[in-house]
């Protein structure tokens, strides 16, 4: 059991505004193909895509009334406990076969204001808006209703728009001959995707894991415990030592921030800020 | 030297000289050459061409720009010159026209080795992505592409029936088929003139919205991205005028190559190079002002992106090169137009040698400088050129006057009809000056123009962004508050240690209601302690983790309250209970699972993107616009079809 030290007389029950922005009602969006079918052209457009809500991965198409998501995947880092040793980028290089600069999550060294240097892993944020997938000439970046942005390589022509669109640098390409898979081979999936020459690839969040409660390669390889992996929906997130938390409140009482929010992305990727201090909170 | 250009037109048809088969070689072994590059590219993947993950984009969508680009002269030359009724263009709108044509059919087959898996490329027109620029891009090329041919196409009616009728030995079997086949049923009337002079007009006035879009579409790939120096909302006009810059320029070398090889001195002289170049001048003192535009205002604010990226622009590693275009390309052209001495035939054709270079230079520095940087630690990749884009861009340009040579071949070199009807206003203008000599004779270009249309007024271009802004509504999540038992003063029994805890919980209107009890080991309550509540959760694995949900202090009664709103709906959830006396000491717990027949999900969704409704309708209205354009262009070949087909009929009932 962890102890928790909000303030005492603090109602602990509900999500604080403060973690997550306020709630709207998502407007309305009517699928365009609704609009186009009018236009008579119905079968012809159905594989059409205006790429800017969540498709269902597996299914070319959604079902008419999406069901609601049952799960909302995000990820905390506790930048207090990082200590820099990229376990995480190598975990995930030996888990989905990359190459040494393919770094999905990367380990960045950031510079703070007083000069000094601080590490700062940057998986995929997994954007609620994402620019990658609006410029995506053909439509094979998708975001499933879960809140996955991945990319369909079976679909990707290799225009590099998306890679010029991150405004987190999380893409990278397979400008050779990617290297040979190292586990059983699988089926290639979004979820799980098999690297292809001339496709782009992205961290995935381990996506074929999560459904089976299993944590991504980096979140379980990380041995300080500074990766979570967290469900908005559930309001839970876990880390590598098993510590469970209330995902809401952990966000809030140690002010947590994303990347770039001003490019309006929507990360779901939150980062508690911090360089091994004792800041009495959670740590 | 010729003036007749029946005569000029068929010079090409004959055969052909040991220096054009020479030429046609060595250009041909440029291209087999890049295919063979390209195929090693194929092979090896685009890492062999230079690329990396901190140069995404580089020397082929800066040729794919650049050679679109100089297509953009054809429009230029003829449609601009048309529509302003400059007469001295007549010579030249063939081989501006042809050279357009060719130049964007090689800037769209660049968009090949530009991509990573060319083998998918259908899938833009099978399964694109409306929301994406480079599938609007490709939709205004296409767009483009089919209004220069067309733009190309109809004015060789008029010119094939010309040759075809006296010309079958020189033309050969070939060709007399060809031109029998286009320009049948042409026989010159006019209501087969009107109609085409109708056609030609409404082109040339389509044509340029047409050219404006796809730069500016180009240009948006680029700036609809979040990176320094791209994201601009100069570049649009930008492009559109370096794209007019360097096309007007290709045409000055294409006019010089074309005069000559085939000697046509006699109908292009002097004046036609100077007045391209006085054209030139115009556009390279706008593309200079349009750069200085582009860049003042992000180095002056400084911020950290864009400063990187124009200090190395400006005085960092790329300065050599950037400051080269802005003389090479911009300053001494303009200064070749400028000084009488240099505004000749000679200063135009160097000008425009310069030009050519330095604006693909410009757009390689557009394009590879910010795809360079790290928007993140703010340093910057480099590209590594290599023998294979070298060897592709190498043999796209001698594509150009390989397929020009070969072009030329086959249609006319000149716009034999064009040029006999402006001769003919010119003559009948002239004597109607003559008539009128009584009064002083005036001198100089007043050629009226020949009646090329002010009358149709095209429905083409712009789109409309509607800005809808759509208002949104928010709601503020309730959150339950619990209020919390006031602390009663601590009496002497609380120094006794922890007995026993006990948990019960109720679900009651969507929340779980949970209560423990504290005891010391006396049975008394024990008020004023803080125990913790926590739900267990398997999501992630099945080792199971406790969630804390909070510290509550009991009452003097020894109870402490928490509502909690369940998150999933479980047929068992179970909720624990802790309480440590001090920090190291063993927790006393208990714990209770109920069913949770209610729940509510904790996600709240984030703001949806500002402006998402537009967009769709701008697509929608695109589409319209796109679709208007193509069937107005078709509308214009079947209707000088349609033109010829009644005098057909009445020849072949004559024959």
């Amino acid at each position: 059991m962890q102890s928790h030290t909000p303030s005492p007389d603090e109602g602990p029950a509900g999500p604080p505004p403060g973690a997550a922005p306020t709630e709207g009602p998502g407007l309305s969006r009517r699928n365009l193909l609704a609009t186009l079918g009018v236009a008579a052209t119905g079968g012809a457009l159905a594989l059409v895509s205006y790429r800017d809500e969540a498709q269902a991965a597996t299914k070319p198409k959604a079902g008419p009334v999406p069901k609601k998501a049952q799960h909302a995947w995000c990820m905390v880092i506790d930048l207090r406990m990082c200590d820099g040793c990229k376990i995480c980028t190598t975990s995930c290089q030996t888990r989905h076969s990359l190459r040494e600069e393919q770094t999905w999550i990367k380990v960045y060294d950031m510079e703070d204001s007083t000069g000094g240097t601080f590490p700062m892993p940057r998986p995929c944020m997994m954007c609620e808006n994402p620019p990658c997938m609006y410029v995506c000439p053909v439509g094979a970046t998708l975001r499933t209703d879960e809140g996955l942005v991945l990319v369909d390589t079976d679909s990707c022509v290799g225009s590099r728009a998306c890679m010029a669109a991150c405004p987190y640098e999380a893409r990278y390409f397979n400008w050779t001959e990617p290297l040979p898979a190292k586990k059983m081979p699988m089926p290639n999936t979004p979820q799980m995707p098999v690297a292809k020459k001339g496709t782009v690839g992205k961290c995935v969040l381990c996506a074929d894991r999560l459904p089976q409660g299993e944590l991504p390669a980096c979140v379980q390889g990380c041995p300080m415990g500074v990766l979570y992996i967290g469900d908005l929906v559930t309001d839970v997130a876990v880390n590598s030592f098993g510590k469970t938390v209330l995902l809401s409140e952990f966000l809030k009482a140690n002010d947590a921030v994303r990347f770039k929010e001003e490019q309006g992305t929507n990360p779901r990727v939150y980062y508690i800020l911090g360089h091994g201090q004792d800041l009495g909170g959670e740590a | 030297m010729t003036t007749n250009p029946p005569e000029a037109s068929l010079r090409p048809f004959g055969k052909p000289s040991v220096r054009w088969r020479l030429a046609v070689l060595a250009l041909g072994a440029v291209v087999a050459a890049g295919i063979v590059a390209w195929v090693v590219q194929l092979r090896g993947g685009m890492g062999v061409a230079g690329y990396n993950d901190h140069a995404f984009w580089a020397i082929y969508i800066a040729d794919v720009i650049t050679f679109i680009g100089v297509s953009y002269g054809g429009a230029v030359v003829s449609a601009i010159l048309r529509l302003t009724g400059a007469t001295w263009r007549a010579p030249l709108t063939r081989l501006a026209e042809g050279t357009a044509v060719v130049t964007v059919l090689i800037g769209s087959a660049l968009i090949i080795p530009h991509i990573g898996n060319p083998i998918l490329l259908w899938e833009l027109l099978a399964r694109p992505n409306l929301s994406a620029p480079v599938f609007w891009d490709f939709v205004a090329v296409m767009t483009y592409t089919f209004a220069s041919i067309v733009f190309f196409a109809l004015p060789l009616v008029p010119d094939m029936a010309a040759l075809h009728g006296g010309h079958a030995k020189q033309l050969g079997r070939g060709r007399t088929l060809l031109y029998a086949v286009i320009s049948k049923g042409w026989v010159g009337a006019p209501k087969q003139r009107r109609v085409l002079a109708g056609a030609l007009g409404l082109v040339s006035i389509m044509i340029i919205p047409l050219a404006v879009s796809v730069h500016s579409v180009l240009a948006w790939a680029f700036a609809t991205t979040s990176r320094p120096w791209w994201h601009e909302s100069i570049w649009a006009p930008q492009f559109v005028v370096a794209a007019l810059y360097s096309g007007v320029a290709l045409v000055i070398l294409v006019v010089a190559g074309f005069r000559r090889g085939y000697h046509l001195e006699g109908l292009i002289n002097e004046r036609h190079f100077v007045r391209l170049g006085f054209i030139l001048a115009t556009f390279s003192a706008g593309y200079l002002y349009f750069t200085f535009a582009d860049l003042l205002p992000g180095s002056y604010v400084g911020e950290p992106g864009v400063g990187a990226m124009f200090t190395k622009l400006l005085v960092g590693d790329l300065a050599a090169w950037f400051w080269l275009f802005a003389i090479a390309g911009g300053v001494l052209p303009l200064l070749l137009v400028a000084m009488p001495w240099t505004r000749n035939i000679k200063g135009m054709v160097l000008a425009a040698t310069l030009i050519v270079p330095m604006m693909w230079l410009k757009r390689m520095l557009m394009v590879t400088g910010p795809a360079s940087y790290d928007t993140i630690t703010g340093a910057f990749g480099s590209y590594n050129f290599t023998w294979v884009p070298i060897t592709i861009t190498l043999a796209a340009l001698a594509a150009i006057p390989l397929l020009l040579m070969l072009l030329f071949r086959v249609v006319p070199l000149m716009s034999i009809d064009e040029i006999e009807e402006i001769q003919e206003i010119e003559e009948i203008e002239g004597i109607i000056k003559e008539e009128k000599a009584g009064t002083a004779a005036s001198r100089g270009g007043s050629s009226e123009a020949a009646d090329d249309d002010a009358r149709l007024v095209g429905a083409t271009g712009g789109s409309h962004r509607i800005a809808g802004a759509t208002g949104v509504l928010l709601l503020v999540a309730l959150l339950g508050m619990l209020g919390v038992g006031g602390a009663a003063p601590a009496d002497a029994a609380t120094s006794q240690g922890p007995g026993a805890i006990t948990i019960k919980a109720v679900e009651a209107g969507g929340s779980v209601q949970l209560s423990a009890m504290l005891f010391d080991s006396g049975g008394l309550p024990l008020g004023d302690q803080p125990v913790v509540f926590a739900f267990a959760t398997k999501q992630f694995g099945p080792k199971e983790g406790l969630v804390s949900l909070g510290s509550v202090k009991t009452d003097p009664t020894g109870t402490a309250k928490l509502t909690y709103k369940p998150t999933v709906v479980q047929e068992s959830q179970k909720f624990v209970v802790s309480y440590a006396a001090t920090a190291d000491a063993k927790p006393v717990t208990a714990e209770t699972s109920i069913k949770v027949t209610s729940a509510q999900s904790a996600y709240r969704p984030g703001p949806p993107k500002p402006l998402a409704g537009a967009g769709k309708i701008l697509v929608v209205a695109l589409f319209a616009i796109v679709a208007s354009i193509w069937l107005t262009l078709g509308a214009q070949v079947v209707r000088v079809r349609r033109v010829c087909r009644p005098v057909r009929k009445a020849a072949t009932s004559n024959a």
